[in-house]
């Protein structure tokens, strides 16, 4: 209990400078660009239009039953978020080093920070999302998307994706004091992961085992929880809730567990 | 108020000396330990400070009194030893290290503040001293790279200035900016000092040392030689140097 009053009393302490860190980062992001902050939705519209036009007219994928763009792009955003967000922490220690080696501040800020800022860009790109759900009523694509009572579930799906994104960011902002090399390997680690998780295509296609083994990807669990809501209309089962509620904390608690033990060390590696 | 007791600081010397993976790949198997030179910091480093003492910190480069001051304001852990702080410390170990050089200077006094632990409150409170003490009104909205190094010492040095700390720890700073502006912080300085500040103060130049201090700690190869009377430990100091 006392443990858990120490965190947020710190998280108290430290919200000003998360804030100020995350300002910045949309600030130097955003500097000298014509639209701004515009481009946070213009993005995932435009990338979103361009995997719908290569993979249902190029290589005819279908999902059959389901809106196929709603489909892709709910895939699509949640594991940019994750890609984006996870890469973004890994590399938030070691830009930051100059500032850690000169003044105390916790060190998790930093990978944290990074997960709420790419959050916020996340956030953003809901609007776009929610607008072609829309859409789809007035006969974008081939079948018609439901809102329904169980969007109130997507918060909660969401912030399971986002504690295994921060467990995921400390862990390889941990790695990566000790080992640059991590850089590279966790880039075709992502563009593997991306292939496995079926973001343009369904499970439907995979051999049998292959099947078997998506369930252990935590990024599927997030994807088709969110997708079971907008694309079927029905409420993910209790089961995968409580699972993607704990591969979320299990995460977060590996990530915080291994930083907090080695976070000490960091300053000899610069 | 600062106890340091029995505090050694070992680094390990040319981490990537001599590495391969295969030769980490054997080194794990066999549960050997690298054979990495290590250089100690500091050694045994015993001392305490009262409240309203200021101190100055001599000795040669490469003495350990920056990795002093690291380990009084937490930034490292000493390897061994205990160190015990009582109060609030404002640490200017580096004028302008949290600055994000993107940024014009209105935003870096508040990223800058918040890197400090300053509330946002009381940023907007002091907001105008800060900027009246740095003369630099009329570049609040230049991002800070496009700043000359004596500007970016003197807007570092307004924001880490503007708290009235318990504990201030300050290396070599007073050198910064033109005449004027180093009048005017070391009168700050003064000010702080005759309000009761405890100053830990890290420099080269033993006149300010001799004219702000009241105890001297001399350090060499991590260890301390002298402390105590500022003059005489100053006068040894300077001979040995000269030598």
């Amino acid at each position: 209990m006392r443990f858990i009053k120490d965190i947020l009393n710190n998280f108290k302490r430290y919200w000003f400078l998360i804030t100020q860190l995350i300002a910045r980062d949309f600030k130097v992001k955003y500097k000298r660009s014509v639209l701004g902050i515009l481009w946070s939705l213009l993005n995932p519209i435009l990338t979103m239009t361009v995997m719908t036009i290569v993979f249902s007219q190029m290589f005819k994928f279908n999902v059959p039953g389901v809106n196929y763009i709603v489909y892709v792009m709910t895939g699509i955003i949640m594991f940019n978020y994750f890609s984006g967000a996870s890469t973004g922490a890994m590399s938030s220690v070691v830009q930051n080093f100059t500032l850690i080696n000169k003044v105390y501040i916790p060190k998790y800020i930093f990978p944290i920070s990074k997960c709420l800022f790419i959050g916020i860009d996340f956030t953003l790109t809901l609007i776009p999302w929610l607008a072609i759900i829309l859409l789809s009523y007035f006969g974008l694509g081939t079948y018609t998307c439901n809102f329904n009572i169980y969007y109130i579930l997507l918060p909660y799906i969401f912030l399971c994706m986002f504690l295994f994104t921060v467990g995921m960011g400390l862990l390889l902002s941990c790695i990566s004091v000790f080992l640059r090399d991590i850089f590279h390997i966790y880039g075709i680690v992502l563009t593997l992961w991306n292939y496995l998780t079926p973001v343009f295509y369904s499970t439907e296609i995979l051999p049998g085992t292959l099947q078997k083994i998506m369930k252990f990807n935590p990024l599927y669990r997030f994807i088709e929880a969110a997708r079971s809501i907008v694309l079927y209309g029905q409420a993910p089962t209790i089961s995968s809730l409580v699972i993607i509620g704990l591969m979320g904390l299990t995460m977060l608690l590996l990530g915080a567990v291994v930083f907090k033990k080695k976070q000490d060390k960091f300053i000899y590696y610069i | 108020m600062i106890t340091v007791e029995n505090v050694s600081m070992k680094f390990n010397l040319g981490i990537e000396k001599d590495f391969s993976m295969k030769q980490a790949f054997i080194n794990m198997l066999l549960r050997k330990k690298t054979n990495k030179e290590s250089f100690w910091a500091l050694k045994n480093i015993n001392f305490h400070i009262d409240k309203g003492e200021v101190i100055g910190l001599i000795g040669s480069n490469g003495a350990g009194k920056s990795t002093l001051l690291k380990v009084v304001s937490g930034v490292m852990k000493p390897t061994s030893g205990k160190v015990t702080i009582n109060g609030v410390i404002s640490p200017m170990i580096e004028l302008g290290a949290g600055f994000d050089q993107e940024l014009t200077a209105r935003e870096n006094i508040y990223l800058n503040g918040a890197i400090l632990g300053y509330s946002k409150s009381f940023l907007d409170e002091k907001f105008e001293s800060i900027v009246e003490f740095s003369e630099l009104r009329d570049f609040l909205d230049v991002p800070v790279k496009n700043f000359s190094s004596g500007m970016t010492a003197k807007l570092a040095f307004s924001i880490a200035t503007i708290v009235n700390p318990e504990i201030l720890i300050v290396d070599e700073i007073l050198s910064v900016g033109d005449i004027k502006f180093q009048e005017k912080s070391k009168n700050k300085m003064m000010e702080m000092i005759k309000g009761g500040t405890t100053v830990l103060y890290v420099s080269h130049s033993l006149e300010s040392i001799k004219e702000l201090c009241t105890k001297v700690i001399w350090l060499e190869h991590g260890q301390i030689v002298k402390i105590g009377d500022v003059k005489k430990i100053c006068d040894e100091y300077y001979k040995e140097q000269m030598k």
